[in-house]
């Protein structure tokens, strides 16, 4: 469901061009759970950033479900972004002023659903992460683990095919990123959303059904089919 | 284009909210972005009101006239008296277009006596003509007919009748006042009137009496000045001047009195008045609009994350701007409200100062607003701009 081939990322610096990635040839299958490991430096969070449609590739193909989605205008891309795929962040990303579930209904507010619908399904997304009750909740009253799960419900609630994950326990204490990562599992088998996890941790890495392994802007071994 | 068409009733609905909200927690700082707006709008309402309050002050000055009246006034040139000719001034409505009606006047002075009271008051001779074209109204009794042209019969001012009256007999329709060394019956008595600039008179204490044989009790007896009505929207300078040639004696020097050329010069002197205050309104305005643009691009520095993360959920580029914009002009409006308002009380303290009767044009009520808002969408849109055009990945990395 997810195809890369050939996708290279290139910065430009004053004299040549540095490559972050070269040749990055993978495909996922859909409803898998990868890990996407990798030294520093290695290239995870700009081959996440390019699956994201936060960043274009310097070159190479990148299909979401048979559909060709690199080199997609910024505004093409916000929509592709907004129906197919949610965001979890290291750092949650709530917004502080917001209500958990105005929180949550933050992608179903870019795609023109009224309000009340908004709302149902936000608090509807929020009690499937064990938050039923935290829905008119600011972030500052909310825990670690509380926010990370609203910020699970938020990726999401618009029923997304690709869930990716940046990091989603880096900020948490063991026990709250162990239940970060069953309820990830746990969502993975219901909804049969397709994750892809980006993390340092070798533990969190090897509870994965797959990892990807990065190491100076290449694929280790072979991107496709399950290593 | 600055707005997508899909869902975009709830988008907007939901963007209104939460720049509201945005705008709510920033506090102090939107509301000092907001003083140069304010006063900006206050003095450009303010000036708005006070010009269009002075502009109804003046009309008052001939609210009985009407603006389309000439006043022509003789003066003598040497020793003899000057005196304009009645058939001219008869035959002015069929000889000039823009007339449409000419009454002659004749005016003096003298010792009015009843009951063993003297009063020296002002005589106004004239056909019975100026009741209608004067719009004189009565409080009693009635105006000589057309018949009494040479009739002892009198009209007493408001003011003169009460001169007259003694703690015995009031003075009204029917009493006898000896002007000059004529008995004169009084037929009418003028309602109270307010002076207006084109008044020969002050009606309140004059004496009205029919033309025909005045001479009576004012030397010469003839008409020495003229009211004339014009056709409503004449050229008065090309009138006046006609006139003036029609009826120039080498006797009389005569002024004319125009109505809107008087309106004209008040208007003028406050032009340039109100030109001063709409400088500092429109100083204030685009000092008040650099604030906002700096309040704007603070908050679009500030909120970097959010940006970064609205993106990532879906927000297109022109969501996000939107969103900057929709919160600059939420700004500015509440700005030009408080504006209005302050303007308005700043526009009732002139009226109260001047002794004017208060009273605001609606329209410019909603200018104000309406102005600041424009302020804001063209402040506001820069900061927008570059808002929308933050790298996604970085402004989410921002601190």
């Amino acid at each position: 469901m997810l195809r890369l081939e050939g996708v290279s990322k290139y910065y430009a610096a004053p004299d040549r061009a540095i490559a972050v990635l070269e040749d990055v040839t993978l495909s996922v299958d859909s409803g898998e759970f990868c890990a996407l490991v990798g030294p520093s430096g290695s290239g995870k969070s700009t081959l996440l950033n390019l699956i994201g449609l936060l960043d274009q590739p310097s070159s190479g193909t990148l299909s979401i479900d048979g559909e060709m989605v690199g080199g997609c205008s910024a505004h093409e891309s916000a929509r592709l972004r907004n129906r197919l795929i949610g965001f979890v962040f290291q750092s949650f990303h709530l917004l502080p002023r917001l209500t958990a579930w105005q929180n949550v209904a933050l992608p179903l507010q870019y795609r023109g659903v009224p309000r009340d619908r908004q709302r149902e399904a936000a608090e509807a997304m929020l009690a499937r992460v064990g938050l039923a009750d935290r829905t008119g909740h600011l972030p500052g009253q909310l825990s670690g683990g509380q926010s990370q799960r609203v910020a699970i419900a938020r990726a999401l609630v618009g029923a997304p095919r690709l869930l990716l994950a940046d990091e989603p326990t880096g900020s948490l204490d063991s026990n709250t990123a162990r239940d970060v990562m069953a309820l990830l599992a746990a969502l993975n088998a219901e909804l049969g959303v397709t994750i892809v996890m980006v993390t340092h941790d070798r533990d969190l890495a090897a509870s994965c059904p797959r990892q990807i392994a990065l190491r100076d802007g290449r694929v280790l071994g072979n991107g496709v089919g399950t290593c | 284009m600055l707005i997508a068409l899909p869902g975009i009733h709830a988008r907007l609905g939901d963007t209104l909210a939460e720049a509201w909200s945005n705008l709510r927690s920033q506090g102090r700082r939107s509301a000092l972005a907001l003083l140069g707006i304010m006063i900006g709008t206050a003095s450009i309402i303010a000036m708005l009101n006070g010009g269009h309050m002075a502009q109804r002050e003046s009309l008052k000055l001939f609210a009985k006239l009407g603006v389309d009246m000439l006043q022509v006034g003789a003066a003598p040139t040497g020793d003899r008296p000057a005196l304009l000719s009645q058939a001219v001034i008869d035959a002015l409505p069929r000889t000039d277009p823009d007339v449409v009606e000419a009454v002659p006047l004749a005016g003096g002075r003298a010792p009015a006596r009843a009951g063993g009271k003297t009063v020296d008051l002002a005589i106004l001779a004239a056909p019975p003509a100026l009741a209608t074209l004067a719009n004189l109204r009565l409080a009693s009794g009635r105006h000589p007919a057309a018949v009494e042209d040479c009739a002892l019969s009198a009209v007493l001012g408001d003011a003169a009748a009460r001169a007259l009256s003694g703690p015995a007999a009031a003075i009204g329709p029917g009493s006898k006042v000896l002007i000059g060394s004529y008995g004169y019956t009084v037929v009418g008595v003028l309602a109270p009137l307010t002076p207006e600039t084109l008044d020969p008179v002050d009606y309140n204490m004059a004496v009205l009496t029919p033309l025909g044989c005045a001479a009576r009790i004012i030397p010469h007896g003839g008409p020495t000045g003229l009211l004339v009505r014009l056709r409503p929207g004449a050229d008065t300078q090309a009138a006046s001047e006609r006139i003036t040639a029609r009826l120039t004696t080498p006797d009389a020097k005569l002024t004319v009195l125009d109505a809107r050329s008087i309106l004209r010069t008040m208007q003028e002197q406050k032009a340039v008045h109100s030109r001063m205050l709409t400088g500092i309104g429109a100083v204030s305005l685009l000092v008040g609009g650099i604030g906002v643009m700096n309040v704007m691009l603070m908050s679009v520095m500030e909120r970097q994350r959010e940006i970064g993360l609205r993106a990532a959920t879906g927000a297109t580029p022109t969501d996000i701007r939107l969103l900057f914009l929709v919160e600059a002009v939420l700004l500015t409006i509440a700005g030009g409200t408080i504006g209005s308002a302050l303007g308005a009380a700043i526009a009732w303290a002139i009226a109260h100062s001047s002794g004017w009767d208060f009273d605001l044009a609606p329209w410019t009520l909603a200018l104000g607003p309406a102005a600041a808002g424009g302020m804001g969408l063209v402040f506001g849109l820069y900061p927008a701009i570059s808002a929308s055009r933050l790298n996604p990945i970085e402004a989410l990395r921002a601190d």
